[in-house]
């Protein structure tokens, strides 16, 4: 798939969106994982978007991959705002995923469902770019529809 | 994106029925449907949001949630009706349907 290239704004997370179903579609993706992707790709964009460029009074756009081998689709999101290591922020702890909503923290959910709903996350800084990589594998060829 | 969010009292109950996508860019729209429930000029016995024609929830879906829940005070339950399967898997994942009721009818 030719990649995207968007404004880094808020309205990026529709075309992203049907951009990775898409890709999802192709790679053979089942429904729920499927849903999965999509969202951990959203919930990125959406920080990009918003901690990323908005909140530094900054604009730029931001770039979408979708990479397929036999064994896995990958998907990239790209940006140069400033550095933003998700994994340096906390995600919830399942202590805190217990607690009664009006004690919650509000911050981390959207990292814990990206972490949890993929099978491999992964960011790197190269030069001025963030870089994420979201990796689903697809389901293996002749294997049984129900486990 | 495209969200649908409709307003109604349905005797004591504050009813916001949810259909599309509930992105970041969406949220604002639903976290306003809630303001108007409690804001009404009716006392709300619970809020029901009904979840049947709503494909896709963000995180911030669930932060509009936890604000629901703080508008709604410790007495008002918050009923989540007929939640798609994408969207009941992140709600139990983060330990939502704890402090929610989820209801596969509008009784």
């Amino acid at each position: 798939m030719e990649p995207l290239n968007l404004p880094a704004t808020l309205d990026a997370l529709d075309p992203i969106a049907d951009f990775v179903l898409e890709a999802a579609k192709a790679a053979g993706l089942e429904k729920k994982a499927a849903y999965r992707l999509r969202l951990a790709v959203d919930e990125i964009a959406t920080n990009i978007v918003t901690h990323g460029y908005e909140e530094m009074g900054m604009t730029g756009d931001i770039q979408v991959y979708a990479d397929m081998d036999e064994e896995s689709l990958t998907i990239t999101l790209e940006d140069t705002a400033v550095p933003y290591n998700p994994f340096e922020q906390d995600p919830v702890s399942e202590e805190e995923l217990q607690k009664p909503l009006e004690e919650r923290p509000i911050g981390g959910l959207g990292l814990f469902l990206t972490i949890r709903g993929v099978d491999r996350f992964s960011y790197e800084r190269v030069a001025n770019i963030n870089r994420n990589m979201f990796l689903m594998l697809r389901p293996k060829e002749g294997a049984p529809d129900v486990q | 994106m495209s969200i649908d969010v409709k307003v109604e009292y349905r005797g004591t109950d504050g009813v916001i029925t949810l259909g599309g996508q509930l992105d970041a860019s969406a949220a604002p729209a639903f976290k306003s449907a809630i303001e108007d429930v409690f804001n009404g000029p009716e006392k709300v016995g619970r809020l029901v949001i009904l979840m049947q024609d709503l494909e896709y929830m963000a995180s911030a879906g669930l932060r509009a949630l936890v604000f629901a829940k703080q508008k709604a005070g410790a007495g008002v339950p918050i009923v989540l009706v007929a939640p798609q399967e994408g969207v009941l898997e992140t709600i139990e994942m983060t330990g939502f349907h704890h402090s929610v009721i989820i209801e596969e009818t509008y009784a």
